[in-house]
C-alpha cells in the first residue's frame, strides 16, 4: 500500500464512521476545531484506525500528540512502516 | 383573492408583534419570581416528600417550564405523543434533537420531571439560573471530563432519575438533524439504561439560532420507543447503537415535519 492510498484509506474509513464531509479532509484541519470531533471520537478513532489497518496503537504515547488530520496520516504511515521493518 | 392574502399576511404580522410584545415581558416576570420564589418552594418540597434536593429542584424546574408553557398557549399549540407509565418508571439517558433556545422549556410539557439535563457551559453562566441547575445535578458536559460526566450521570440513573442530552451539541441551524456526539450513548452502555429517543418539532418555528423574536409555532414531542444498549455489542457498540438512534429520529423527524405542512 502507497501513502497515498494509506492517507485516502484514512480519509475514507474517518468520513465514514464520523460524517466527515469529503472537502474538510485536508491534512491542516484540526480535529477538534476544524472536524468538529470531540475527545470520545479521538477514542473511537483509535479504534477505527486499529480495525482498518490491524494493528494496536491506543497505547502508543505518540498518539496525544496528534492534532490533525496530517499528524493521523504522518503516524500511520509511520506505524506501517514500524511493523514492516520489524516483520 | 390578493386583498385576503395581504389581510392574512397583516393579521400573522399582528399576531406576531402581539406575541413578542406578550412572551419576552412574560418570560421576564416568570423567570423573576420563579428564582425568588423558588428557595422556599424547595424547602416545601423537601419537608413534604423527603426527596433529595436534586429531584427537588428538578421538580421546581418542571414546574417553572410548565408554567411558561400554559402562559404562552395562545400563541404556541403544544402536543406530547408516545409517553407510556413504563417509560417514566424506567431511568433512561434520552436524547432529543435540537431547533432552539426553548427546547429545555418545553421539556416541562413531558409528563415526567425527574430529568437532569446534560448541557454546555454556557447554560450555566447564567447567574441566576445556576444554583438551581447545580442543586438539580445538572451536568456540565463541557467543564466536566468524559469520566466524570459519566459517573454523575450513572449516580443520577441509579437513583432512579433520567438523564438528557442534546446529542448534537448545538442548536440546528436549518432544523436539519446534524451529527451525533457519542458521550450519551457510552452512558447508556455504561448503565445499562435503555436510550429514549425524543423528536421535538416546531421549536426552530417558535425561535430559531439568531432569530430573536418569537413566531407561533404547533410544537410537538414525541417519544420513540426505548432502544437497548445490550443490542449492540463490540468495541464501537456505543456508535452502532448512536446511528441507529439518529436513523430512528431522522425518519420520525421528517414524517412530522411533512404532517406538520400538511396541517398548514
Amino acid at each position: 500500500m502507497t501513502d497515498e492510498q494509506v492517507i485516502e484509506t484514512i480519509d475514507n474509513a474517518l468520513c465514514e464512521e464520523f460524517e466527515l464531509e469529503p472537502s474538510d479532509m485536508t491534512p491542516e484541519a484540526t480535529l477538534f476545531d476544524k472536524l468538529g470531533l470531540d475527545s470520545l471520537d479521538v477514542v473511537d478513532m483509535v479504534i477505527v484506525l486499529e480495525s482498518t489497518f490491524s494493528f494496536k496503537i491506543r497505547e502508543d504515547p505518540a498518539l496525544r500528540e496528534i492534532r490533525t488530520l496530517g499528524d493521523i496520516h504522518k503516524f500511520v504511515i509511520d506505524k506501517k512502516r514500524q511493523i514492516e521493518t520489524e516483520g | 383573492m390578493g386583498t385576503s392574502s395581504s389581510q392574512g399576511l397583516l393579521v400573522r404580522a399582528a399576531l406576531i408583534v402581539l406575541m413578542n410584545l406578550v412572551c419576552y415581558p412574560l418570560l421576564v416576570a416568570l423567570t423573576f419570581i420563579s428564582v425568588v420564589v423558588c428557595w422556599p418552594m424547595l424547602l416545601l418540597t423537601k419537608a413534604l416528600t423527603g426527596w433529595r434536593w436534586g429531584k427537588c429542584a428538578r421538580l421546581l424546574v418542571w414546574v417553572y417550564g410548565r408554567v411558561w408553557l400554559w402562559s404562552v398557549r395562545p400563541f404556541v399549540r403544544f402536543s406530547r405523543e408516545g409517553f407510556t407509565p413504563e417509560l417514566a418508571r424506567t431511568p433512561s439517558v434520552m436524547v432529543v434533537n435540537h431547533q432552539s433556545f426553548f427546547d429545555t422549556y418545553f421539556m416541562g410539557g413531558l409528563p415526567i420531571f425527574d430529568i437532569a439535563f446534560a448541557v454546555r457551559s454556557w447554560p450555566f453562566r447564567m447567574f441566576w439560573f445556576r444554583p438551581v441547575m447545580e442543586l438539580a445535578e445538572y451536568l456540565d458536559v463541557e467543564s466536566l471530563s468524559h469520566r466524570e460526566t459519566e459517573r454523575h450521570a450513572c449516580e443520577i440513573l441509579e437513583s432512579g432519575s433520567h438523564v438528557l442530552f442534546y446529542p448534537e451539541g448545538h442548536r440546528s441551524g436549518d432544523g436539519s438533524l446534524g451529527r451525533f456526539y457519542s458521550g450519551a450513548f457510552r452512558l447508556s452502555k455504561a448503565a445499562g439504561a435503555p436510550v429514549v429517543p425524543l423528536c421535538v418539532s416546531g421549536t426552530g418555528t417558535l425561535l430559531s439560532p439568531g432569530r430573536w423574536w418569537f413566531k407561533p409555532a404547533r410544537v410537538k414531542i414525541k417519544a420513540l420507543a426505548p432502544v437497548y444498549p445490550g443490542d449492540f455489542e463490540g468495541q464501537l457498540g456505543h456508535r452502532e447503537l448512536m446511528n441507529h438512534v439518529r436513523t430512528l429520529m431522522s425518519q420520525e423527524l421528517s414524517q412530522m415535519e411533512n404532517a406538520a405542512e400538511e396541517i398548514l
